[in-house]
């Protein structure tokens, strides 16, 4: 819990502390964490963001659909299968700081938003190679649902998108 | 055994319903993977450990479903759904229900 950790500290130096004490403790603790985010958080965001432009690209023969039943379905081909992903994408300390920010003035959390994004293409992506590896081409029921790990509810919890994901994969082409 | 999350199975039709069939499994994750957590939050990035949790998790829960289904005589789950809970902070449940049937191929 290294952000709880730095709360208590600032919260321990202020108390009856000088303010340069404060400002002290700030630059040491907060900046370097929000620098860190800055730099190397944005930089795993615009890597994975462009390994899934190229993904799904590549994938983009596969048909996607969250129908209930098979669209297009072959009528031969391999037995339908159960695919399932998970995904879990921490935030970074600039994310979780800004949406702090945000939440004292209300409005889209953006950095948040484009991390669930992020999780739930990542997903569905895993379902296509999960699909493709079982020699499928399509997949249907497409189902993406957040889990809890460990208690949202619990203080102190870091932020992060996790999905589960999951689908039928099938074969399509000449219908039945 | 054919398992898929739709209410059908294309080139096969139903003849028998068995009812439905769940795993459930508890998992908690070790004090280790916690303080990796920390630490990838500050940068962001994919945690591993909680993937791997999950997907644990999930294999279990489906084992234990496919296991109930075999003991009634199926050869198909259908409409099989994932839910999950927070038991406590630091442990969450992953519950795998369906509905076990018997299917034969379309003549």
């Amino acid at each position: 819990m290294a952000g709880d950790g730095r709360i208590f500290l600032l919260k321990g130096r202020t108390r009856g502390a000088p303010v340069d004490e404060l400002i002290f403790d700030l630059l040491f603790f907060l900046v370097p964490l929000i620098v860190c985010g800055l730099i190397i958080g944005r930089t795993v965001e615009r890597r994975h963001l462009a390994g899934l432009t190229e993904r799904e690209a590549a994938n983009s023969h596969i048909l996607i659909t969250q129908l209930k039943s098979f669209p297009m379905v072959a009528a031969l081909g391999p037995d339908p299968a159960l695919v399932v992903a998970e995904v879990v994408i921490a935030s970074d300390y600039l994310k979780t700081f800004l949406a702090s920010w945000r939440k004292i003035f209300g409005g889209e959390v953006k950095s948040f938003s484009r991390l669930q994004t992020r999780a739930k293409r990542e997903a569905v992506l895993r379902l296509i190679e999960q699909a493709k590896a079982g020699g499928f081409n399509a997949i249907c029921n497409v189902r993406l649902d957040t889990v809890d790990i460990g208690g949202a509810t619990s203080s102190g919890k870091f932020p992060m998108a996790t999905i589960l994901a999951s689908g039928t994969a099938y074969c399509v082409g000449p219908s039945l | 055994m054919i398992v898929t999350n739709t209410e059908t199975v294309a080139g096969y039709e139903i003849v028998e319903l068995k009812g439905m069939v769940q795993g459930n499994t508890v998992r908690a994750k070790h004090a280790g993977r916690d303080i990796a957590a920390s630490l990838k939050n500050l940068v962001g990035g994919e945690l591993k450990g909680y993937t791997e949790l999950l997907t644990e998790s999930r294999r279990e829960a489906m084992q234990r479903m496919l296991a109930q289904a075999q003991q009634l005589g199926a050869n198909a789950v259908v409409n099989v759904r994932f839910t999950t809970s927070a038991v406590t902070s630091g442990a969450a449940e992953l519950y795998a229900y369906g509905t076990a049937v018997i299917v034969r191929p379309v003549q």
